[in-house]
């Protein structure tokens, strides 16, 4: 409940609609939250939470994990049982130590150097996409070229067969739907037994992730290769470094994000492109707009919308007094347009020189694990647009998907244009 | 006196290996390959404004700048 001894908060206005994202995001909205001194409250459910809508506040929040927790509740605004809490808590619903002990046991695959590595496999696949999308005259970039791509690296380094990526996909695509308020599957969509609330976005598709975790894992028990399953399993093997609830929701959790998030950066990437055709032809003058360009790409997109807190203890943002209990919502998509911190926020301009965007999260240590694999995977795809001097145009509207949670893009046709 | 060299040093406990550090001063950081934890590598000195900048971005707050470097046996 919001605090007693001070006067009232100021509402904000409703952001948490999941209908409202069927327009994009409400830009028009926050702008007018990231006025409000303080901390906005945003009633929700049966309480509400505190809206974080500034540059500032989102980073003050992320980098204070004893403060504001990932543990205590969970990382979604809305509210889970206690049970279904821990039935469903994963990586990113944890604290130090848990947290430390997990991120570790990925991280190393992650690093930039490591991720380095990867570079010929994401060119290969970029290739192969790009020449499809191109020799059939376009068609729908997401299920051409937006969702293989980072779909199929990541289970190239899980070691998932490259047979069954379509599976994935599929399966990533029904996750997206929980977080809506719409589930085209039944309850007992491919075997489900468990009740929806335990599994993560409440989607049987999430039961199918967990199974296709367990067979991998037995798999790989029997025949060792080199590949992040295998480490994982062995982790679990060698005393226990983690148990077998952390293995399934890390197997979950590596498909769903390296899946779903880069592939909506990529569909609002060629989006910003095609709508602004001035700055990808000063990245095809200037090669060395590319990795602006890509940080650019991914603060205009913000694939994950928000992420919450939840205060340990009673504290204050702000200036605004926090009760302990309370939830705190981060707004990413927000944050990177603070004109506090970008100029002309709303432009989409391949030329910033900041990488400060909070896409990847405001800084602290959840800050995203497949960070560099996802700017690599863009960075790749511009540079081979570029080689072919690939302009894209936007044939009609793109089918978004009504979620307060990721921005994502199910379908948008592009056709392949010439040199200008 | 901003082009002062400083020291920086890793609490590895706090690491998170979220490869910021590695990422923006590749000649001074490098995470291990198994568990990503981060270690100073080099000479370990680097103009003060940009070791604030990576003390600045480490999601584990686990960077810091050694003030007296000669104390802590670094040549500074
Ligand atoms: C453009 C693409 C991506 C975006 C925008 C994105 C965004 C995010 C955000 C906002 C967070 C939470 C940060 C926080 O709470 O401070 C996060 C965490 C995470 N991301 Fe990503 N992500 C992307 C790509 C990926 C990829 C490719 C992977 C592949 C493995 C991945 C795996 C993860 C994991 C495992 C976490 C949890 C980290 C933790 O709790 O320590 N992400 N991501």
């Amino acid at each position: 409940m919001s605090p007693t001894a001070v006067p009232a908060p100021i509402l904000a206005p409703e952001i948490a609609d999941p209908r409202l994202y069927l327009d994009g995001i409400p830009h028009e909205r926050f702008a007018r939250i990231r006025a409000i001194p303080g901390l906005a409250w945003h009633p929700y459910g049966d309480n509400g939470f505190w809206a974080v809508t500034r540059h500032a506040d989102v980073r003050a929040v992320s980098r204070n994990p004893t403060v504001f927790s990932s543990a205590i509740g969970h990382t979604n605004l809305w509210d889970l049982e206690a049970d279904a809490l821990e039935a469903r808590r994963s990586l990113i619903d944890t604290d130090a130590p848990d947290h430390t002990r997990l991120r570790r046991m990925v991280a190393g695959a992650f690093t930039p150097k490591n991720i380095r590595r990867w570079e010929d496999a994401v060119r290969e696949i970029t290739v192969e996409l790009l020449d499809i999308f191109v020799a059939q005259g376009g068609g729908d970039w997401v299920d051409m070229v937006a969702a293989p791509l980072p779909i199929r690296v990541i289970l190239a380094m899980l070691g998932v067969p490259v047979a069954d990526a379509g599976y994935l996909v599929e399966l990533s695509n029904y996750l997206v739907e929980g977080t809506g308020d719409t589930q085209s599957l039944p309850p007992d969509a491919f075997g489900n037994t468990t009740e929806l609330r335990l599994l993560p976005f409440n989607s049987p598709a999430s039961h199918a992730l967990f199974e296709y975790g367990d067979e991998m894992r037995s798999k790989r028990r029997a025949e060792p290769r080199d590949d992040l399953v295998t480490h994982l399993v062995e982790a679990e093997a060698e005393g226990g470094r983690i148990s077998r609830h952390e293995y399934r929701h890390l197997f979950h959790l590596l498909v769903f994000a390296g899946n779903e998030t880069t592939r909506t950066a990529i569909s609002h990437g060629a989006m910003a492109l095609a709508a602004n055709p001035d700055q990808w032809q000063r990245v095809l003058d200037d090669p060395e707009l590319v990795e602006p360009a890509t940080e650019e790409i991914i603060r205009w997109a913000t694939p994950v919308l928000h992420m919450r807190r939840t205060a340990a203890t009673d504290c204050e943002l702000a200036g605004t007094p926090i009760a302990a209990g309370e939830k705190l919502v981060m707004w990413y998509g927000s944050a990177n347009r603070d004109e506090a911190v970008f100029a002309n926020p709303l432009r989409f301009d391949v030329g910033r020189r900041t990488s400060e965007h909070f896409a990847f999260g405001g800084g602290g240590p959840h800050l995203c694990l497949g960070a560099f694999l996802a700017r690599l995977e863009v960075s790749v795809l511009l540079q081979e647009m570029a080689a072919r001097r690939l302009f894209l145009e936007q044939l009609g509207e793109p089918v978004r998907v009504a979620s307060n949670f990721v921005h994502g893009v199910l379908s948008v046709d592009m056709a392949p244009g010439g040199a200008s | 006196m901003s082009g002062d060299l400083v020291a920086v040093a890793v609490e590895e406990e706090r690491c998170i290996g979220g490869g910021q550090c590695e990422m923006l001063e590749p000649e001074v950081f490098l995470l291990d390959d198994d568990e990503a934890i981060s270690s100073v590598i080099g000479s370990g000195v680097l103009p003060r404004p940009r070791a604030e900048v990576v003390v600045h971005r480490c999601p584990g707050a686990a960077i810091s700048i050694v003030e007296h470097p000669e104390a802590s046996g670094t040549d500074g």
